[in-house]
């Protein structure tokens, strides 16, 4: 099912949460919405699920005006950040719990209750858990349970708020690589919001990258990080060294204010003065894993530039603390200040 | 008790449970236990002689029944004014909060003079009963509102910060799932408060009981009828049958010990069903 979002407005008092957001998210998708804390997305994706109302603007499922259907008319599944589960209730009771507050019509049987919980709990690889209860879970257990427990009432749609936000580096890594393959077998038409760009770029389908209740790019992750559409993107998305204008006008090669944009991993390095270099010099040599990380300062005033090198690259040209280089972008991308 | 304090990384054990000990013993062990020595003095049957008199009986069960009816009706709506004092905001809504506790601080005679003056049938309250035919203050039925009126702090400061801790996520979660409201206080709100409210329910139960001060303004204190213990156990004493007020005072301690048992009893295990 799609959804089509036209002329949002969202105000929280003074406070502008959401500013004239349209959107389109395609059936059967999997879309991001990226963006720091504040940005607005929590408060779209709430919005999308009923559980709050915006000020202006429509919101249409599969073409259908949605204004008038509150949360539980929607038919769309929610995941919070803290599992929200029901501590009184058993993990079976938990993904049971859609079924049994059906209206009498049109609720199931008991066995065809116990039957679908469990090809759920299947599903989310937690059935021997069905007896126990929330709080002995761990926390991407629990996550898997309140998804399980999302999908019971077949949703057709899924939203996600921060779903792997409080679990830890590694459990998240394996939880959305999991949500990715769950998605790919059930392609049900999915938002989920975040605020980790490597969480975003890796999951979704399409993402959405949203600053200060504006939608700021909109696109596939690679289009996304190859082709940032605009300087927040640059900066939100990987890292990146600003050069402005004023002090390297070679790099920027624009008369105006203008800022130049350079990934660490887009700076060369090389021990003798190469056509429009910078001569800096090296602060700091970090490696980290597969990758050798510089920190190395311009000049006098000692503005300090991020550099990452391969470890193969760095064996070629080693480099220590205190040794002048100079260093090239391989690619650059110059926005108007 | 030298395992006990192996395992534990906090100090002071054996002077925090000696200081517990010796404190429990002073202020409530001993003092009870000199009820029963009193007690003691009568022997089986005059213990006996005394519990089971046709007044003592009827003292008692005006006594319990009419503080059960109190907690029940301070447990519904002692749950109405913590929801209300939790999930909305209006003006004077700190007044009201503070006004919860008022019962705590009054002088209960003050509250028990008060009481019967509105709910005399020439009272402010009282007089529109009265057009019907229905008699509250210096009845049974003036117990329990007295008794209503001291126990619902009880209720209300028990349920108030539980209810407070029921995430709005849960109900959101709840209500995404497709639960009507009524659904989502059924089987997701109530379940959650219920330990809280049942503490409340004891609390206010064992406080009627022994209540004295405002009760007897306004039950009337006719023998058999509204005529509540703590009152029989005054006049004994004023009568310096000290052993015989102190044998009506065990027997209710005893009841009220097993009451409360049992509501600890159903506290444990509906808190055994939700593992913490």
């Amino acid at each position: 099912m799609s959804i089509t979002i036209q002329n949002l407005n969202k105000q929280f008092g003074n406070f502008t949460a959401l500013n004239n957001i349209n959107l389109e998210v395609n059936s059967g998708e999997l879309l991001a919405l990226l963006g720091p804390s504040g940005c607005g997305k929590t408060s779209l994706l709430r919005i999308i699920g009923g559980l709050d109302v915006q000020n202006s603007g429509k919101i249409f499922f599969h073409g259908k005006d949605v204004e008038h259907r509150d949360a539980r008319e929607r038919n769309v599944g929610f995941v919070f950040q803290h599992y929200a589960l029901f501590r009184h209730m058993t993990v079976f009771e938990n993904v049971a719990f859609g079924l049994r507050v059906k209206p009498k019509k049109e609720r199931h049987i008991e066995t065809e209750i116990k039957r679908r919980v469990h090809e759920l709990l299947q599903l989310v690889q937690l059935d021997w858990l069905a007896d126990r209860y929330p709080t002995q879970l761990s926390g991407g257990q629990r996550q898997r349970i309140a998804l399980a427990r999302a999908l019971a009432v077949e949703p057709q749609i899924l939203l996600l708020d921060e779903p792997f936000g409080a679990l830890d580096t590694k459990v998240r890594k394996e939880l959305r690589r999991w949500l990715r393959r769950l998605h790919d077998e059930l392609h049900v038409t999915s938002v989920f919001v975040t605020h980790d760009q490597e969480e975003a770029l890796e999951v979704a389908d399409r993402v959405v990258v949203m600053n200060k209740g504006n939608v700021e790019q909109v696109g596939s992750p690679d289009d996304v990080y190859a082709h940032p559409a605009s300087p927040f993107v640059y900066q939100f998305i990987g890292n990146v060294n600003l050069f402005h204008s004023r002090t390297h006008a070679l790099w920027t090669q624009q008369q105006g204010d203008a800022v130049a944009y350079v990934r660490p991993h887009d700076i060369d390095i090389s021990l003798i003065p190469q056509q429009s270099s910078l001569p800096v010099v090296v602060k700091q040599v970090r490696a980290i894993g597969s990758v050798v990380r510089l920190e190395a300062a311009i000049g006098q005033d000692g503005e300090t530039v991020e550099i990452e090198l391969s470890r193969e690259r760095f064996n070629i040209t080693p480099v220590a603390v205190g040794d002048e280089v100079f260093i090239r972008p391989r690619q650059i991308k110059v926005f108007e200040a | 008790m030298a395992q006990f304090k192996a395992h534990s990384v906090l100090p002071g054990f054996n002077l925090a449970l000696g200081f517990t000990l010796l404190y429990l013993s002073l202020i409530v062990l001993i003092p009870l236990s000199s009820l029963f020595f009193k007690t003691a003095t009568l022997g089986w049957g005059g213990f006996w002689e005394v519990t089971t008199g046709e007044r003592v009986l009827a003292s008692l069960r005006v006594t319990f029944f009419a503080s059960f009816a109190a907690a029940v009706l301070n447990a519904i709506f002692g749950l109405v004014v913590a929801w209300v004092l939790v999930r909305y905001t209006f003006p004077g809504k700190r007044l009201v909060d503070a006004l919860v506790d008022l019962p705590f601080a009054l002088p209960t005679a003050v509250a028990g003079i008060t009481l019967a003056m509105l709910y005399a049938p020439n009272g402010w309250i009282g007089h529109y009963f009265a057009e019907h035919d229905i008699k509250i203050a210096y009845t049974p039925l003036g117990i329990v509102v007295a008794l209503t009126f001291i126990g619902l702090p009880f209720v209300v400061r028990t349920v108030q910060p539980v209810l407070a801790d029921v995430e709005a996520e849960i109900e959101e979660a709840a209500a995404s799932l497709g639960a009507s409201r009524w659904d989502v206080f059924r089987r997701v709100i109530f379940p959650s408060i219920y330990p809280a409210l049942l503490t409340g329910f004891a609390l206010a139960f064992a406080r009627s009981i022994g209540e004295y001060g405002s009760v007897i303004f306004i039950a009337g204190n006719m023998p058999f009828i509204s005529e509540i213990a703590p009152l029989l156990i005054v006049s004994k004493l004023e009568q310096y049958d000290y052993a015989g007020a102190t044998a009506i005072a065990l027997l209710m301690l005893i009841i009220s010990f097993i009451l409360l048992l049992a509501i600890n009893g159903l506290q444990w295990w509906s808190n055994r069903r939700e593992i913490r």
